[in-house]
């Protein structure tokens, strides 16, 4: 049988991430974008959790719960936005809000 | 007890905010009344403090107000010595007579009591400046005079010559002003003290160089407040104010303040030859044009103020050949001669309903007996006629200049024409107004009244005997000043017969000027056959011309300041100001905005945009992570 590693846990938080990366790039739904950024958030967390396994500390995971918490509040914050952006203008893209451009 | 010296310093400042703030006092005899007495008890407590300074032996002593700063030492402080207590008297002797003839010569102005408010501002300034015992606090006297000057000057500011006249004077006092200040930095930065005792008794201690330095900055500032030569036209200018108030600028305060001064530095003086020479140059040059200068001037108050400039000269020549004591006692005698000239031209003014022009006036004599009594004693007195006082100090300089010996006999000689030509004009002055026939019948005059006719006498009292305490048998103006002038090394006279032979010679100069005058403005003897050829009636009327314009310093000056300042500026405008300045500015305006619309361009306002950013910027982090060995490791 394999062993599993801390290198599967790092190799897979780096695939979690880089598709959350991409989806940010790539879609244009807010909401989608969203589930990206939440994507790419849990693999951090995923990263930091292995690393305290990898060295038998407790900081990696007080780090995770901070994130989680935060986390937490921005996706009251998020939601609200995107809610207002759908009553705004009845579609959740997010090209049309380019009113910072320089 | 020696506190005491405060009150008539501050009294008249006292007097001043009280008349100031009482605006329903329209009562020109309540005005009167306080003005007055506040003068007549400071000078009470004045004399009082003169008569025990005196019996102290002359110890000088300050009064500390306040402490400002410990480091350097800066005191709020007043100091009595030889020279201050003779200024004290002498400023507050003189304002109570100048202010009672004032009362009169004002009386029926609709601003009555703003003058005396102005009036004891003035004589608080002055006070100031006299009793000071540091450079600092002198500067601030210095400048309150400036001040006080001002609004006297411009104090019929409706007339538009009057508030030019004390904008003239203001202005050319700031350029003397900035000598001063310069003077005291550099004081402070050689001495690290601004006091008196401090600085003065150190003065050996320092390179020549240092001092004259210090010390040519310093004379400038004596240059504009005593209207040497070149700062001298703001003074026949400021003729405009009030002729009571022109008394006090000539005689007390305001002019006297440069001649002052420069005896209060002589310490620092002395061992400076190159500023001495300088002031005893600057001197001659001044008491010569505005000797020069008086002898056709038809305003009956210009001539009184180009003799003024010419006396200040030859206080300026006395100190520039180390005769401090000849330049105080010249600058005592003077204060009560010229004060008894400007309050009878007053009088005169007065009873001529303000005619001003000396062509207008002529057999006065008659109408005005008493005031033509009392301006002949001053004429007398200025020209040097013994034993008038004028002749005393005059004879004093005179003899100083000539102990020096060598090159000084030239500028004895120089000076010996000046008073010539004091006597010449001083002797016209009089004949014309008094003299001579009226070209023009003006109805109506009287005799001065009462309250003008009681300081004229007593001023010609004082213009008769004051010369007496100082002469060759009493040497009163020494004693008083001996300690102040201590480390001081004084000119002294010749000794027996020179001493007589050059007194000999300048009463001759004296009675030369005023008999030539007679001459000329009483026999007419221009008019004669003896004169009656072209060449010179055209060198007469040239000198008349010259001497009218003040030998065209004026338009010289214009030409030179106004003209020049005004091509310089219109140049630098072009150059420095649209070129230089505008073009630096816009260079770093316009270098912003243009990198600005670059990468502002990076500003998407796409989200997607950023989100690239961010990846590339966390790809750059990576690789520097990757590249570069952990620290620590």
């Amino acid at each position: 049988m394999f062993e599993v590693t801390t290198d599967w846990y790092l190799s897979l938080a780096a695939v979690l991430f880089s598709i959350g990366f991409f989806g940010m790039m790539i879609r244009r739904n807010a909401l989608i974008m969203f589930m990206c950024i939440e994507l790419m958030l849990n693999a951090v967390n995923l990263t930091f959790i292995a690393a305290s396994k990898h060295f038998g500390t407790i900081d990696g995971q007080v780090a995770v719960f901070f994130v989680l918490v935060v986390a937490a509040a921005e996706v009251v914050v998020g939601l609200a936005i995107i809610v207002s952006i759908f009553r705004k203008q009845s579609s959740a893209s997010v090209d049309v809000l380019n009113l910072s451009r320089g | 007890m020696e506190n005491l010296v405060l009150v008539p310093v501050f009294l008249p400042l006292v007097t001043a905010i009280f008349l100031f703030t009482q605006r329903n006092l329209i009562k020109e005899s309540i005005v009167n009344i306080f003005t007055l007495s506040s003068s007549v008890i400071s000078f009470l407590i004045t004399s009082f403090i003169f008569i025990t300074f005196t019996i102290e032996k002359f110890e000088s002593y300050s009064v500390v107000l306040y402490q400002w700063t410990e480091s350097p030492k800066i005191d709020f402080s007043f100091t009595l010595d030889g020279l201050s207590a003779l200024m004290l008297l002498l400023v507050s002797g003189l304002s109570i007579f100048i202010q009672q003839f004032s009362t009169s010569y004002m009386s029926k102005d609709e601003n009555y009591r703003k003058y005396f408010v102005y009036f004891n501002f003035f004589v608080f300034s002055m006070l100031v400046l006299v009793m000071s015992s540091n450079f600092l606090i002198m500067f601030l006297g210095w400048e309150l005079v400036g001040l006080s000057s001002y609004l006297l000057i411009s104090f019929w500011s409706s007339k538009t010559s009057a508030s030019k006249a004390g904008n003239k004077a203001f202005i050319l006092n700031r350029i003397g002003d900035f000598g001063f200040l310069v003077g005291l930095m550099f004081i402070l930065n050689t001495f690290k003290s601004f006091d008196f005792q401090e600085v003065l008794h150190r003065a050996n201690e320092i390179p020549v160089n240092t001092i004259t330095v210090i010390t040519l900055f310093l004379i400038l500032g004596a240059f504009g407040k005593s209207a040497q030569f070149p700062l001298f036209s703001w003074l026949p200018d400021a003729m405009e104010g009030p002729t009571p108030a022109s008394a006090l600028i000539h005689a007390a305060t305001m002019v006297t303040a440069g001649v002052f001064m420069l005896v209060r530095i002589s310490p620092l003086l002395q061992y400076s030859e190159t500023t001495s020479f300088v002031v005893l140059v600057i001197g001659l040059l001044t008491a010569l044009i505005s000797a020069f200068s008086a002898i056709n001037q038809y305003d009956i108050k210009k001539v009184l103020a180009y003799s003024t400039i010419s006396q200040l000269g030859f206080m300026f020549i006395a100190i520039g050949v180390g005769a401090y004591v000849a330049a105080v006692f010249h600058l005592l005698t003077h204060a009560f001669f010229k004060a008894l000239l400007f309050l009878g031209a007053g009088a005169v003014i007065e009873a001529l309903h303000h005619e001003q022009d000396i062509r207008n006036m002529g057999g006065l004599r008659k109408k005005m007996p008493l005031t033509a009594g009392m301006m002949g004693i001053g004429t007398l007195a200025i020209s040097g006629i013994p034993p008038l006082a004028g002749f005393w100090s005059k004879d004093e300089i005179l003899a100083s200049i000539f102990s020096k010996g060598g090159i000084y006999l030239g500028f004895w000689a120089l000076t010996l024409f000046a008073a010539v030509l004091t006597a010449f004009y001083m002797g016209r002055h009089w004949l014309l107004i008094f003299n001579s026939e009226p070209s023009k019948t003006i109805e109506d005059i009287h005799d001065a009244p009462r309250n003008m006719k009681v300081p004229l006498v007593v001023l010609g009292i004082f213009s008769i005997f004051i010369g007496f305490v100082n002469t060759p048998f009493f040497h009163g103006v020494e004693k008083l000043l001996h300690i102040t002038l201590e480390e001081v090394e004084i000119t002294h006279l010749p000794e027996g017969l020179t001493l007589v032979v050059l007194a000999l010679i300048s009463i001759g100069a004296g009675f030369a000027g005023l008999f030539l005058a007679y001459l000329i403005f009483s026999q007419n003897i221009l008019q004669s056959k003896l004169f009656n050829n072209d060449g010179f009636k055209k060198l007469i009327k040239f000198i008349k011309e010259a001497s009218f314009n003040v030998l065209y310093l004026n338009k010289i000056g214009n030409v030179i300041f106004v003209a020049g300042a005004k091509l310089f500026s219109k140049r630098v405008a072009v150059i420095i100001d649209s070129i230089l300045i505008d073009g630096t500015v816009n260079l770093v305006a316009n270098s912003f905005s243009k990198s600005a619309k670059i990468t502002s361009s990076s500003q998407t306002g796409l989200v997607r945009n950023y989100v690239l950013y961010f990846g590339f910027f966390l790809i750059i982090l990576v690789a520097v992570f990757i590249v570069t060995p952990l620290v620590g490791n």
